[in-house]
C-alpha cells in the first residue's frame, strides 16, 4: 500500500552551501539522499512531496559541517503481510512465479498456486488450468495476497499466494495483445 | 517502535500505529501525485528528469497500470464516497484499488470489514460498492 507520511532526517551540509540558497541546497540534497531508498520500517521512499519544517542548524565541532533536522512529507510504498494487491508477473518457472507491484518483488511458490494449474515449459513458460481457460505467464496481471515479508538493509521481498478466494489472474496478456 | 514486526497482519489491520494513523493513498491518487512531480522535474533546468530513482519509475508504471479511476475529479469522489462508510484508511484504499463487485468479494479482500458491526448487513456493503461503480460509470 502507498502511504503519505511525514519523516524526519538530520541533514549535514557543508558550509560552502551557506547563503541565500541554503534551503534549496538542503531540499535538493534531501531528495538525492532519500528518494529511492528502502527501509524495513517505512518501506520504499517513492517521492518527496514537500518539506514541512527545517529546524535550527547545529555546528558540528571540528568539521564545520552543520546538521539540520528536516521534516518532510513523502509517498512511501510499504507492503504488509495479509495485504491483497495487484501485481504484474515478471518471470515464470517450475518453482513458481515472480511478480512486481511497483518497487517490490513478490514470489509465489507453486505450492501456493491452485492445484489445478500445471506448469508448462516452452518458449513462454506458464501455469495453465487443465481446460486451458486460465493462464499465468509473463506480463499477466494477478491479484495476490502477501503472506510473508523479508526485509534486508536496502530491499523488501515478499512471498505471496493466489490460492484463496477471489485471488488469481485478472488479465491475460495473450488476450490483450 | 510498538513491536509491530511480530504481529503484522493487514487482514486484522495490524499494520502498526504509525501506518494506521497515516494517510493511505489509492493507486489512482499516487498516479496523480507522481505525474505532478514528474512534470515539475522536467521543468527543472539541470535535467532533473534524468535522475529519478528506479523506485519512482517502477511505482509510476505500476500505478498507471492499476489505477481504476483516471479523472482527478472521480478520484476525489471515490475518497469522499468511501469516507461516508466509517472505514479505516487502509480499508478505504484497498477497496478503492481493487473495486470488488460483490459483498462477498469485498469481505474476502478486506476481512476487517466483518467484525465490529459497521457492516451488519450485506446491503450496506452492496450500497457502498454500488456507489463506487456509479463513479466509474460516469467518469
Amino acid at each position: 500500500m502507498f502511504f503519505h507520511i511525514v519523516l524526519e532526517r538530520n541533514m549535514q551540509l557543508h558550509p560552502r552551501h551557506f547563503g541565500p540558497h541554503l534551503r534549496d541546497k538542503l531540499v535538493a540534497k534531501l531528495m538525492k539522499d532519500v528518494e529511492g531508498t528502502c527501509s524495513g520500517r517505512h518501506g520504499f521512499v517513492v517521492a518527496i512531496t514537500g518539506v514541512e519544517d527545517i529546524g535550527k542548524g547545529l555546528i558540528r565541532e571540528g568539521t564545520g559541517f552543520v546538521t539540520f533536522p528536516v521534516k518532510y512529507q513523502c509517498v512511501v510504498f510499504r507492503p504488509f503481510k495479509g495485504e491483497i494487491l495487484e501485481a504484474v508477473v515478471t518471470m515464470v518457472n517450475k518453482m513458481g512465479f515472480f511478480a512486481e507491484a511497483g518497487p517490490v518483488q513478490i514470489f509465489v511458490s507453486n505450492h501456493l498456486i491452485p492445484d489445478d494449474m500445471e506448469f508448462q515449459s516452452g518458449d513462454v513458460p506458464n501455469y495453465t488450468t487443465s481446460d486451458g481457460s486460465v493462464k499465468i505467464q509473463k506480463e499477466s496481471e494477478v491479484r495476490l495476497k502477501i503472506i510473508g515479508t523479508r526485509v534486508d538493509a536496502t530491499e523488501i521481498f515478499c512471498i505471496g499466494t493466489i490460492k484463496d478466494d477471489f485471488l488469481g489472474v485478472i488479465s491475460d496478456p495473450g488476450g490483450a495483445l | 517502535m510498538s513491536g509491530m514486526e511480530e504481529e503484522e497482519n493487514a487482514a486484522e489491520l495490524k499494520i502498526g500505529e504509525e501506518f494506521l494513523k497515516a494517510k493511505c493513498l489509492m493507486n489512482c491518487e499516487v498516479a496523480i501525485i507522481l505525474e505532478h512531480k514528474w512534470e515539475q522535474l522536467q521543468h527543472m533546468s539541470d535535467g532533473g528528469a534524468d535522475q529519478v530513482s528506479q523506485v519512482f519509475e517502477k511505482s509510476q508504471a505500476y500505478v498507471k497500470r492499476f489505477s481504476r479511476y483516471k479523472n482527478p475529479d472521480a478520484v476525489r469522489q471515490v475518497r469522499e464516497t468511501l469516507s461516508r462508510y466509517s472505514l479505516v484508511e487502509f480499508e478505504l484504499c484497498t477497496l478503492g484499488n481493487l473495486c470488488p463487485d460483490t459483498a462477498d468479494e469485498a469481505k474476502a479482500l478486506v476481512p476487517s470489514l466483518v467484525p465490529g458491526g459497521r457492516f451488519d448487513s450485506d446491503d450496506r456493503v452492496d450500497k457502498m460498492l454500488n456507489d463506487l461503480s456509479l463513479i466509474k460509470k460516469f467518469e
